[in-house]
């Protein structure tokens, strides 16, 4: 078995399963715990659901909060976009895609997918500069380093197999699905849930707001 | 200024009040009891309660924080001091390790990789969670996950109440009212006298203990030991207003040391009574002194099934703003430029953002916003108890700097606040830095710029003692 | 066979030019990496070359290899050149049956022991009753020829690889020549069948330079699979552009758009046939309208279907991605139901402290 037969089989194929029972476990681990109850009348004005528009609002900070956070609501926003755009506008993406789901769609020309997966790296390195660079803002932990690593290795391997860098292509290929595989085994541990979370964090936050009558 | 200027103070101003304060904190650090639980049973009890106080909502918030380091922004003691310690997202590690040992979905691996919570870890935790966290829920706003540290930092505060390791002034006060149903000595019978003193010296009526009326009206003990002219005004106010309300001698506290400490049982014990009052003579409002946390201890109560009482509960301001929208407050204009600092409790965390500003309003004030306001208003620095802390004097004017930067640049030469709290640290405050700004109690200002006819009519003979 | 003595003689009897001969070497000399300044060198030292003994032995193939070879539409300088060697035992090609057959390739052994080069194509089973020559099993076959070979090429993807014998589940566990044999220099040359000039190549070199062409790391000649077909594709800018034949009728196959999504295995498969062509450069598959197939690389046949692009994951897919989520789902919510019975009890305790 080679290496890419090993990386696009079995390997890809485990990461997918824990990447499925780990995030369904640690989602549910969390969501069917109890639900406390706030008995306190709430305030008429606002209802409770419009609590629910948090998870959008807080897509982008208020006003107050702009000079402070621009580098990296701006550099986030980046790389989440150029991120997602390389992992379904390539071909060959689209095309492991269709081979777990059976959906497809028309894919971008190899410059722009270069492009934009190039711009993907660029704001993902900002982001570590600055969370290097500003220890007392970010208290980082090792979690924040490892993801950094996990999201940044599928990126650089992914370009370097694109241009025939460092060894052979299916090798390149390989190691980038390799890649792919420890994001996948790795996702459901780490903060890369915050993918989930986020929904339901806002939510929360949101209703319990409103509850007092307060948009935030 | 207005028509009642004339009168003759019956009571210590509020500097005074204030530096009479500052000696009775120092007196409750030797008052605080020593912990008698043995090490082992005080990590239990702090662990227990987290897990107790954990449902999905905590969960959710401790398993979202990225480190994206935005919170840095909002929270005045980081912005103050700039130490990384005093970033929010730090204030909940503690409890998050916890979480994931013992009821996280994957407590099993972490109960191997991560090392068991240690008296020394709650005790490091105590600075965190009282000293450096008003739980002005600021950096709520501002985290893209939108976790509400504010909380998390409360069901801290429980823990470290059950590991006996609230801070010494906390401690001391919430002991008194635990046992003897007071704070600072504000007794039913201290009570008695402030409303004697007030007949006599003002002439201003307080009813006590009705049997029956509308609105039933709270006190604090900042008002009653020390400020007794937070409570002749909201008298003056009520008979103005010339609503059907009355004190009652056995519910009169707002101040409630069970949620400022995060004692969750005083905090219930300490409503109970008051709720009690309030149905018994059939109040149909209930009035919160200006006292910033006892409007969450009250009308926020999450243990208090308020939507089924008879009554509603409302802040001081609100209970003005209302009437000052209906029309009812007659007001004589305010000179110079004000500007209305929100407490985080009745504000951000409290949603009552219209009424005060519609009292001013009614007095035809040029109000004007601070930079960041309403529910991005920064914190005074001295809420949910901080300002008792003789450790946090630092934190509290370091981050006061910030609060008199953003009343400067409104340009405001008068700060109403609306909270004894903030009021208390306004004022130390303006003392240090020697400010030049003016710091006004909502209420106290309402008071002095009422126009009442009667009184214009009947200044000297005082009201008859029978309401 | 030829009598001539000298491949130079061989080419004049046969009358070929000089030019078409010099031609020859500088082709293969630019498809060997040999420098230009080489050529007439090469060329001179191919002319003189004597008659190299040669044993061929065929095992589990379908002499396709053999045939790319030497059916040719024109006899070329290629085939040419295998003329020229003095193959002793082909049993496909040999005259001589029976035993008159195995006594040439035993004599050919003797007389040339650790001189004959040895070229094998197909699969070699080590159930040995699975194919025999001669009463004798291949693998004895070939371990016997081997002994005495100076170097052995292992012909076509089976003798290379295992090829398609070796495929799942390989009833006849067959091996190829290099699992088998460890102590000979060989040289694989792979394709289902190879390209010819590789093959003659790899003679030419061998009789001119004395020695084997330089390998990569699966025992090809690099000269001619260093190259991925991909990078050589005339189809690749199509490629770039992202347009793609969805299916083998629409209009991107009838514009020659790239075959990626056709399950073209170009990008993973080293070999010169994008460029050097086949049928003396008429065409090669992909420009016929047929994805690679990926044949000159290692188990080609188990690497999934041949219309699975390369990006595709090779394993099965829903049952055990449902059974991850059913485990999941069970160990998800039994242990937040746990948490809660662990809260119940945390509470209880600390009542009873109270």
């Amino acid at each position: 078995m080679t290496l890419l037969d090993f990386a696009r089989g079995p390997a890809i194929h485990w990461s997918l399963i824990i990447l499925i029972t780990g995030t369904i476990w640690r989602l549910l681990g969390v969501l069917v715990l109890t639900r406390g109850a706030d008995l306190s009348r709430p305030r008429d004005a606002f209802g409770n659901f419009k609590g629910y528009r948090t998870v959008f609002s807080r897509a982008w900070p208020s006003g107050e909060f702009t000079t402070a956070t621009r580098y990296q609501t701006a550099m986030a926003y980046v790389f989440h976009i150029a991120t997602l755009v390389v992992v379904i506008g390539i071909v060959p993406h689209i095309e492991f895609i269709t081979s777990l789901t059976g959906a497809s769609w028309p894919g971008l020309p190899n410059a722009a997918g270069v492009a934009v997966g190039i711009i993907a790296l660029a704001s993902l390195l900002a982001l570590i500069i600055r969370r290097v660079s500003k220890p007392a803002i970010y208290c980082s932990t090792w979690g924040d380093y490892f993801a950094w690593i996990v999201i940044a290795m599928p990126l650089v391997t992914g370009l370097m197999a694109f241009a025939h860098l460092g060894p052979r292509y299916e090798t390149m290929l390989a190691i980038h699905i390799l890649s792919v595989a420890l994001l996948f085994a790795w996702f459901p541990f780490g903060k890369l849930m915050h993918a989930f979370w986020f929904v339901f964090s806002r939510a929360q936050s949101g209703v319990a707001y409103a509850h007092k009558g307060v948009r935030i | 200024m207005s028509t009642v200027t004339a009168e003759t103070r019956v009571f210590p101003t509020f500097e005074q009040v204030c530096q009479g304060f500052a000696g009775q904190i120092t007196q409750l650090r030797e008052m605080a009891p020593e912990p008698t639980l043995s090490d082992s049973v005080r990590v239990r009890r702090a662990i227990d309660t987290l897990i107790a106080e954990t449902n999905a909502d905590e969960a959710v918030w401790l398993e979202s924080c990225i480190r994206c380091g935005q919170c840095t922004n909002a929270c005045h003691y980081f912005q103050a001091t700039g130490d990384s310690k005093y970033a929010p997202m730090r204030k909940m590690n503690l409890y998050r390790k916890v979480y994931q040992r013992e009821i996280g979905p994957f407590r099993w691996w972490y109960k191997l990789v991560t090392s068991e919570v240690k008296l020394k870890d709650l005790e490091d935790l105590q600075e965190l969670v009282y000293d450096s966290c008003s739980e002005c829920g600021r950096c709520a706003m501002v985290c893209p996950m939108g976790i509400d540290t504010a909380s998390l930092v409360h069901h801290q505060r429980s823990a470290l109440v059950a590991a006996e390791l609230v801070p010494p002034e906390l401690n001391a006060l919430r002991m008194e009212q635990k046992h003897r149903g007071t704070v600072f000595g504000a007794s039913e019978d201290v009570l008695r006298k402030m409303i004697d003193t007030i007949r006599e010296k003002a002439g201003v009526d307080i009813p006590l203990d009705k049997p029956h009326a509308e609105v039933m009206v709270l006190s604090s003990a900042v008002d009653l030991v020390g400020n007794g002219n937070g409570l002749l005004a909201t008298a003056k106010v009520m008979n103005h207003l010339g609503v059907d309300w009355t004190v009652c001698s056995d519910g009169f506290e707002s101040a409630n040391f069970g949620l400022l400490s995060g004692d969750m049982s005083l905090w219930k014990h300490q409503v109970d009574p008051i709720v009690a009052a309030a149905e018994r003579i059939g109040a149909k409002t209930l009035v919160i002194a200006e006292c910033g946390h006892a409007y969450p201890a009250l009308r926020w109560n999450p243990m208090l099934k308020s939507g089924e009482l008879p009554f509603e509960m409302i802040y001081m301001s609100e209970f003005m703003g209302r009437h000052a929208k209906a029309g009812r407050l007659r007001l004589s204009p305010l000179k110079g430029k004000v500007t209305f600092h929100d407490p985080c409790k009745t504000g951000r965390r409290g949603g009552a953002f219209d009424e005060p500003r519609a009292v001013l309003n009614a007095m035809g004030s040029d109000l004007v916003e601070m930079p960041a306001n309403k529910e991005f208003n920064w914190c005074c620095g001295g809420g949910a108890g901080i300002f008792l802390l003789e450790r946090a004097t630092y934190l509290r004017d370091e981050s006061f700097k910030i609060k008199m930067q953003q009343v400067n640049s409104s340009g405001a030469d008068t700060v109403v606040v609306s909270c004894a709290s903030c009021r208390l640290n306004f004022e130390a405050g303006r003392q240090k830095n020697n400010w030049d700004k003016r710091v006004e109690s909502l209420v106290e200002l309402v008071a002095d710029h009422l126009i009442d006819e009667k009184k214009v009519g009947s200044v000297t003979p005082i009201q008859g003692a029978a309401a | 066979m030829a009598t001539a003595t000298t491949l130079g003689e061989l080419l004049r009897s046969q009358g070929i030019s000089r030019r078409a001969f010099l031609k020859f070497c500088s082709a293969t000399a630019s498809m060997m990496a040999i420098p230009a300044g080489m050529v007439p060198a090469m060329a001179e030292a191919l002319e003189q070359a004597k008659r190299q003994s040669v044993i061929w032995m065929s095992f589990q193939e379908c002499t396709g290899c053999t045939e790319a070879l030497l059916r040719s539409h024109a006899p070329s300088i290629e085939s040419l050149m295998f003329d020229f060697i003095s193959l002793d035992y082909h049993h496909t090609l040999q005259a001589a049956s029976g035993e008159a057959a195995e006594r040439a390739r035993e004599e050919a052994m003797h007389a040339n022991a650790g001189d004959y080069l040895l070229l094998v194509d197909g699969s070699i089973p080590t159930i040995k009753a699975c194919s025999t020559i001669a009463g004798i099993s291949n693998l004895d076959m070939l371990l016997e020829t081997a002994s005495g070979a100076s170097a052995i090429l292992a012909i076509g993807t089976c003798a290379a690889y295992g090829g398609l014998p070796k495929a799942a589940p390989n009833p006849t566990q067959a091996m190829s020549v290099e699992e088998l044999i460890t102590d000979k220099p060989i040289v694989n040359i792979p394709g289902c069948p190879p390209l010819p000039l590789a093959i003659t190549g790899v003679i030419a070199h061998y009789l001119t330079m004395g020695a084997l062409p330089e390998l990569d790391h699966l025992g090809r000649p690099l000269s001619f699979f260093g190259e991925n077909i991909h990078d050589r594709c005339y189809r690749r800018p199509f490629y770039d552009r992202g347009l793609f034949a969805e299916t083998f009728d629409d209009e991107g196959a009838r514009k020659g758009w790239c075959l990626y999504k056709l399950g073209c295995k170009a990008p993973e498969t080293y070999n010169a046939c994008a460029h050097v062509k086949w049928n003396q450069g008429v065409s090669f598959p992909i420009q016929s309208g047929h994805g690679c197939i990926g044949c000159s690389e290692p188990n080609f046949w188990d690497k999934g279907g041949i219309y699975d692009s390369v990006p595709m994951g090779q394993f099965g897919t829903g049952p055990k991605i449902g059974v991850a989520a059913t485990v999941g789902v069970a160990v998800g919510a039994g242990a937040a139901v746990l948490a809660r019975g662990k809260k119940h009890k945390s509470e209880a305790e600390l009542h009873s402290d109270d």
